[in-house]
């Protein structure tokens, strides 16, 4: 039996040695959804990395207690990374909308206001950093929607890489559960400013 | 934040395989680096770039999950309910980082499976330094101060290398380590300047810790062929050397200041600025890491253990239909 300094871990009585277990099977540790916050209100809503969870209600917890514990947040979006349209990346600098080829006519003509569907635009403007919403636009495919974005935000620059989701896609946290990100007060021990301990070393040495 | 700065199995000697690479590519790949941007997943980049950045990013997930075992076990022991709940931000602060890693080494290729497998059966390494036992709360202090400082050193430096999703972890990694750093600091100062039990028990946690801590940053770079290709890269942004030497320069006399000791007789700043020290045990450190230190079969089942008792959990909300896609960036 496995003897630790813990007393804990060896009255779990785990074996010395033990053969390697088998390789994890594929999707053990579940897809992934990629996961966007607010900073402050009225912000924008900004990239800040995946979780892997078996369905959205799952990935948005997972993504509240990653990405808003330790930082200020007012709002969270989760999509599956399947849903994400992605262009090419360009260099920095660049407009990926410069590059986009242009689809025949007949495709972009409007079809009728029922068919079509909201996306939401992201923008990355420099390698390195992480994708900001830019805004939503109505179009009948993700293909159409690149261009639409094109129109409606194709004067920024640099835009080195565009994402596009469908808005039905987007699990977003709810207006009316807003008091979910305010943090208790009173945890200013994680906080670096917290510690002082300058007077104590000057007393120190002091004495000494 | 736990990483240390060298991967533990650079083959220093091995194939770079450059020449196998597309040479156009190569050059648009080097230009770009030299440029000052950042390689995002769906460039083009050479086996080697892949390999090196898999291995090192996912060593350094493993090195937060591992390394947070010794500080865990002292959560429940910690003297007072604030240092408790301290130590529990600070360990839940640092399997969060794995998390982040993770997901940035995936974006490489490797899935998480794969590297979850691969630390339990022993293929991939994490910091040594967790290979060694924390038998006192003065230990865990060691931990939560140089250790995290030594990792500091090197995760600033990581921070401006050249791989956009390692970098976006960093920016946040570095953000929550201010808190780690002070944290451990404050612990360390208050048990150097109490009691004379108090301050006998963190000289002699440092005592037991220093050899190990002197190795952190692994042995002095051969400059190879490849280490100067994966610093032309930004894959490593300072050598070895070169990070002790700034751990050293920064830590030293705030650990002198408080009146303890560090048990290295040939330890000093020479008049150059330098600071020399007695040679590390590298046969020790490669014993070590190879298997056969006080706690590595402790860490692996512990570590195992967690895995298996979660493993119902998982089936129970797997969904037949889900399918694999590597996350994007």
């Amino acid at each position: 039996m496995l003897f630790s300094f813990d007393p804990r871990i060896s009255r779990l009585e785990l074996p010395e040695s033990a053969p390697a277990p088998p390789d994890k099977a594929a999707l053990d540790q579940f897809p992934t959804y990629e996961v966007f916050h607010q900073r402050k209100e009225n912000s924008a809503y900004v990239y800040v990395g995946p979780v892997h969870a078996p369905e959205a209600d799952v990935a948005f917890l997972f993504g509240k207690e990653q990405f808003s514990r330790r930082f200020p947040c007012t709002g969270m979006w989760v999509v599956p990374t399947e849903a994400i349209r992605v262009t090419e990346y360009g260099d920095d600098l660049q407009s990926v909308y410069d590059r986009l080829p242009l689809l025949p006519a007949d495709t972009l003509a409007a079809p009728d206001a029922a068919g079509l569907e909201a996306y939401d635009i992201f923008h990355l403007k420099k390698r390195g950093k992480a994708h900001t919403h830019v805004g939503q636009v109505q179009a009948a495919s993700p293909e159409t929607a690149l261009q639409a974005a094109k129109a409606a935000f194709g004067d920024q620059r640099p835009v080195v890489n565009v994402w596009v989701i469908r808005s039905a896609d987007l699990l977003r946290s709810d207006e009316d559960d807003r008091d979910m990100w305010t943090t208790t007060p009173d945890k200013k021990y994680r906080e670096a400013i917290a510690y002082k301990v300058q007077d104590r070393i000057d007393r120190f040495k002091q004495e000494g | 934040m736990y990483g240390s700065a060298s991967t533990h199995d650079i083959p220093t000697q091995a194939a770079t395989g450059l020449e196998n690479e597309d040479p156009i590519l190569l050059a648009e790949f080097e230009a770009r680096i030299a440029r000052g941007e950042k390689i995002e997943p769906t460039d083009w980049m050479p086996q080697l770039y892949r390999k090196q950045l898999t291995r090192m990013i996912e060593q350094h997930a493993h090195s937060e999950i591992i390394g947070s075992l010794p500080e865990g076990t002292w959560i429940t022991r910690a003297p007072g309910f604030r240092r408790k709940m301290a130590q529990m931000a600070k360990v839940q602060d640092e399997v969060g980082h794995a998390q982040l890693l993770y997901s940035a080494a995936e974006t490489l290729g490797k899935t998480r499976e794969q590297m979850l497998s691969d630390l339990v059966n022993g293929k991939s390494k994490y910091s040594n330094v967790f290979n060694y036992p924390t038998p006192t709360w003065a230990d865990s202090n060691v931990i939560s101060w140089l250790i995290d400082a030594g990792a500091i050193v090197n995760q600033m430096a990581n921070a401006k290398g050249s791989y956009g999703p390692y970098c976006r972890a960093l920016d946040r990694i570095c953000a929550e380590e201010a808190f780690h750093l002070k944290y451990g600091h404050d612990a360390v100062v208050h048990m150097a300047t109490g009691t004379p039990v108090q301050r006998k028990m963190m000289q002699e946690a440092l005592n037991r810790w220093w050899p190990a801590i002197m190795t952190f940053f692994g042995p002095s770079d051969k400059m190879s062929t490849h280490t100067e290709i994966l610093m032309r890269w930004k894959v490593k942004m300072a050598t070895n050397d070169a990070c002790r030497q700034q751990f050293l320069d920064m830590y030293v006399p705030k650990i002198w200041e408080i009146g303890l000791t560090l048990p290295d007789p040939n330890l000093r700043k020479n008049e150059d600025g330098v600071w020399e020290f007695s040679e590390p045990d590298w046969e020790d450190f490669k014993r070590v890491i190879n298997g056969d230190g006080p706690c590595n079969a402790e860490r692996i089942a512990v570590r195992r253990a967690a895995e298996e008792n979660g493993a119902w959990v998982r089936r129970a909300m797997q969904q037949p239909q889900a399918r694999y896609v590597r996350p994007l960036a």
